[in-house]
């Protein structure tokens, strides 16, 4: 029986083997995370990159007027970078550098609220479907399926299409529509073994509710889980805005983002000669979602004991 | 490639801010040129490729540019030309003069159909077409006689029965095209068959095979530059298939016939067609073996060009000049384009059952000092000069300066004056109540506003009305529509959205100047629905007999220009040129009306495309 053996060296009493050393109680889970982010250099500097940048575009914006930084100027259009504008200006005359700021904002923004929707969707199906087991678990899988099967792609341009008043919240939402059953899913599968382990029946042979076993007792045991994905999600949240924008399915003009700036590349002349208009947007991008990969990866390690650095 | 007569009415272009027509037209001041000018034996000089410059303010001036290629280098037997129809959306596949109803469609047609008279200079019908035609003293009754070598591509000649055809089917009840309208009612008997009370259409005779002779209600001026239907439609073919489903039909859509230099090969719905020579054709052998036509987006429409992709566009996107003009592989042919941008206001709705206007006394546009203050606030002459470097300039009046006579330079539109604007809507009662102004009654003023996509600066451009707009107070909200269901808002097929105020569009418009097609109180493209008596009553002298008298008919358009900058039920924004490349390997190409060339002699003078510098 394995089982008692790991039991007790978690709790660190000593009947061990003569020669290893004496376990101190095990960190809890964020601890672990944050140790291996700082041991894993590249992570670290990742990190603190993101952080800067994305405070600095929300303090920036809020000192910008987006209403002046969209504002079509017809005596500056085209313009290379110059001391009245620092990256240039677009076709319609208006501010590269203005549009960097604030679309990264918004961007960031819309990266942010979906991984946070699609986050709590898809955890509360996930837990729920995997705690409960049986006619619930059924019912919420075969919900999944409908969604997955939907042609979110299709979906999410005819839906462009329809709404009057296209903005950062309808495209939000539209977005968690689709982008919640992975989450699900995976939580899903290991609410499933949770609930078989021991602690989880003793709880429920104390009396404890539904509720307070899941809420305090699984989820913190899935926090690690939860934390990797969300970040990996992050990532893959601020491309997909971008890559919907650069189809042409993006936000209108006078709503700035980095999807629109590198958009702009796909005129020919744009492209080879004037850089100024979507380097900077796609050069963001890519450190952006590759920062956010290095938080995520070092997390990853640090919630799989086998694979951790430190 | 525009040697289509597009119809003889002021057709709708259905076109995005860029996705002009090829058609234009540099009239009176460009003689017409000798036929095909062959002269490839002293072109070599370097002035073949001439550089188009900017003047110092970096402006170009239409001037500047021919309308027919100088050609280099000498024929070669046969080869493929590629056609790009430049469109970010693909072309609608209505492949028949008396059906379709888009530009991009009559760029596919010019290259397989035309009508059966040509014109000149100045769009008066010549006798050097398939027909020719002789007019009765009276001026009512005109008489065509079709040449004997004129057959439709599959051998069968063109008769004057499939002439009265086209007729006949556009007069129908189940007829589902745009054609039946003021100038087809003035076919004497034309009514009476489209109400069913006649068999027949009484004013046409079939003389002979190859004669007919149309007789017309009032002989008007605009009869022979434009006023009669030329396109005759194969009847062998159409005959068994029910009117109301003609326009769907695979004679229509997938295989369609005409009379022209090319015939259909095959054709990717929307996307491309290819078509071979057809050697039997009136004029005489066409000299290329095949043309390829596909449609080509406009943001890469200059990387196609440059690598020599395509030896050819209907039209360019004229935002994209500026940078390209010094491309080293093609030579740009350039024309007053027969076509304005405008801004129209919504004044009413449209009566499918009478087929009429409705104006409507309370729209929230009905205000013509609202009206006139929006055409104030909006500086176009900068517009032209900063986003179009200066291929697209300040309109003034309804009738572009493609129709020289009677376009009225004198009349100077509305001038830019801001400040002007905000002391008109004050005094009109639209008073400022914090950043926006309300209506006189006190309510929320919102102006709802539609612009098509389509070209490179479309967006910029209408957020700069907008913007504009603003500036005196008024808030206008802008949405952006693809083109087709842009004009499906607007309009064109009856169904008006009620929640369109203004909306930015353009018309290419027809070679006879009469604007009723477009202004009238019984077009169904009168998008903005505006009807008066006055207006009627200008339209209606204009085609009278009276107005034979060439003063007189310039004195009432000119005065129809006149209520119509004062009325304001729709404003000009920019008249246009069209620009076109055209690769160095092509030879006899040309561009817009009255050059007396004809696309059966387009030629190439090597096998491979040539590729720029």
């Amino acid at each position: 029986m394995p089982e008692p053996t790991a039991r007790e060296m978690t709790k660190g009493e000593p009947p061990l083997p003569a020669g290893l050393p004496l376990m101190e109680k095990s960190p809890p889970g964020l601890i672990i995370l944050w140790r291996e982010i700082v041991r894993d250099k590249l992570a670290l500097a990742s990190l603190v990159f993101v952080l800067l940048i994305t405070s600095a575009v929300y303090i920036t914006s809020f000192v910008l007027d987006q209403a002046q930084v969209v504002r079509v100027d017809l005596f500056a259009l085209n313009k290379p970078p110059s001391s009245d504008h620092w990256l240039g200006t677009d076709y319609g005359g208006r501010d590269i550098f203005g549009q960097l700021i604030i679309g990264t904002r918004n961007s960031l923004t819309i990266a942010f609220l979906v991984t946070a929707l699609t986050g709590l969707i898809g955890i509360t199906v996930g837990v729920v479907s995997g705690y409960f087991g049986g006619m619930i678990d059924n019912f919420f899988m075969r919900v999944v399926d409908f969604f997955l099967i939907l042609p979110f792609l299709m979906i999410v341009i005819a839906f462009i299409a329809v709404v009057p008043k296209y903005s950062i919240y309808s495209f939000t939402l539209i977005m968690t529509a689709f982008l919640w059953m992975g989450i699900a899913r995976l939580i899903r599968s290991k609410a499933l073994q949770e609930r078989e382990l021991d602690y989880v029946k003793a709880s429920r042979t104390m009396g404890s509710s539904h509720a307070a076993i899941i809420f305090k007792q699984i989820m913190p045991n899935l926090s690690s889980i939860i934390i990797v994905t969300m970040t990996l999600n992050l990532a893959a949240n601020i491309g997909l805005e971008s890559g919907l924008s650069f189809l042409g399915f993006g936000f209108p003009e006078d709503t700035p983002s980095l999807g629109t700036l590198v958009s702009y590349a796909r005129n020919a002349q744009t492209l080879e000669s004037r850089p100024w208009i979507w380097l900077p947007a796609s050069a963001l991008i890519l450190v952006l979602m590759l920062s956010i990969n290095n938080v995520g990866q070092a997390l990853k390690r640090a919630a799989d004991a086998r694979q951790r650095r430190g | 490639m525009s040697k289509a007569m597009h119809a003889r009415l002021w057709l709708p272009a259905l076109l995005a801010m860029m996705l002009l027509l090829a058609a234009c037209s540099n009239s009176a001041n460009n003689p017409p040129a000798d036929p095909p000018a062959n002269n490839d034996s002293n072109t070599e000089a370097p002035s073949n490729t001439p550089e188009k410059e900017a003047n110092e303010d970096g402006l170009f001036s239409i001037e500047d540019f021919n309308q027919i290629k100088t050609n280099q280098g000498d024929e070669i037997d046969g080869g493929t030309l590629n056609v790009g129809l430049v469109s970010d959306t693909p072309f609608a596949g209505t492949l028949n003069f008396n059906f379709y109803s888009s530009a991009p469609d009559s760029e596919v047609l010019t290259w397989m159909d035309e009508p059966m008279l040509t014109w000149d200079a100045s769009y008066v019908y010549t006798n050097d077409g398939a027909a020719t035609y002789e007019i009765s003293e009276d001026g009512r009754t005109f008489t065509f006689t079709i040449r004997d070598n004129v057959n439709w591509q599959d051998g069968t000649p063109v008769t004057a029965e499939d002439w009265l055809f086209a007729h006949e089917v556009i007069g129908h009840p189940d007829y589902d095209g745009p054609r039946y309208d003021g100038s087809m009612i003035n076919v004497e008997g034309m009514a009476e068959y489209h109400d069913g009370t006649a068999d027949t259409i009484s004013g046409i005779e079939v003389v002979s095979d190859k004669q007919l002779r149309i007789t017309y209600i009032e002989a008007t001026p605009s009869l022979v530059t434009g006023g009669i239907w030329a396109y005759p439609m194969a009847k062998h073919i159409f005959k068994d298939i029910p009117v109301a489903e003609m326009s769907a039909s695979a004679a229509v859509r997938q295989n369609p016939i005409g009379f022209g230099p090319y015939k259909v090969e095959s054709i990717v719905p929307g996307e491309s067609v290819v078509y071979v020579k057809n050697p039997d054709y009136w004029r005489g052998e066409p000299k290329l073996d095949k043309v390829v036509l596909r449609v080509i987006n406009p943001s890469n429409v200059v990387q196609e060009i440059r690598t020599g992709g395509v030896d050819v566009v209907g039209s360019f996107p004229v935002d994209q000049f500026p940078d390209n003009a010094n491309l080293s592989n093609v030579e740009w042919l350039g024309a007053v384009d027969r076509a304005y941008t405008y801004m129209g206001f919504k004044l009413g709705t449209w009566d499918a059952e009478g087929n009429k206007v409705v104006p409507n006394p309370d729209a929230k546009m009905g205000d013509v000092n609202l009206r006139k203050a929006m055409w104030m606030a909006v500086d176009n002459d900068t517009v032209g000069k900063q986003f179009y470097k200066g291929l697209r300039w300040n309109a003034t009046t309804l009738i572009p300066p493609s129709h020289p006579e009677y376009h009225d330079a004198d009349n100077p539109g509305v001038a830019y004056d801001p400040e002007a604007a905000k002391q008109l809507l004050e005094e009109a009662g639209y008073k400022l109540n914090g950043e926006f102004r309300t209506k006189p009654d006190g309510s929320e003023l919102v102006i709802n506003f539609i612009s098509m996509t389509g070209s490179e600066i479309a967006e910029p451009l209408s957020r700069y009305y907008v913007q504009a707009w603003k500036e005196i107070g008024l808030n206008v909200q802008l949405e952006m529509i693809e083109f087709n269901a842009f004009y499906e808002r607007v309009g064109s097929t009856g169904k008006d959205d009620t929640n369109v105020d203004v909306y930015q569009a353009a018309w290419t418009v027809g070679i006879d100047v009469d604007p009723a097609g477009l202004y009238g109180r019984d077009a169904l493209y009168n998008f903005s629905r505006y009807a008066s008596d006055e207006n009627d009553r200008l339209l209606k002298e204009g085609l009278s007999e009276q107005a034979f008298d060439k003063e007189y008919r310039l004195k009432v358009y000119k005065e129809w220009q006149e209520l119509m900058v004062q009325e304001v039920p729709v404003f000009p924004t920019l008249y246009r040129a069209s620009l076109v490349p055209v690769n160095n390997r092509v030879l006899n190409y040309y561009i817009g009306d009255g050059t007396n060339m004809f696309p059966y002699n387009v030629a190439l003078s090597q096998d491979k495309a040539i590729v720029a510098n």
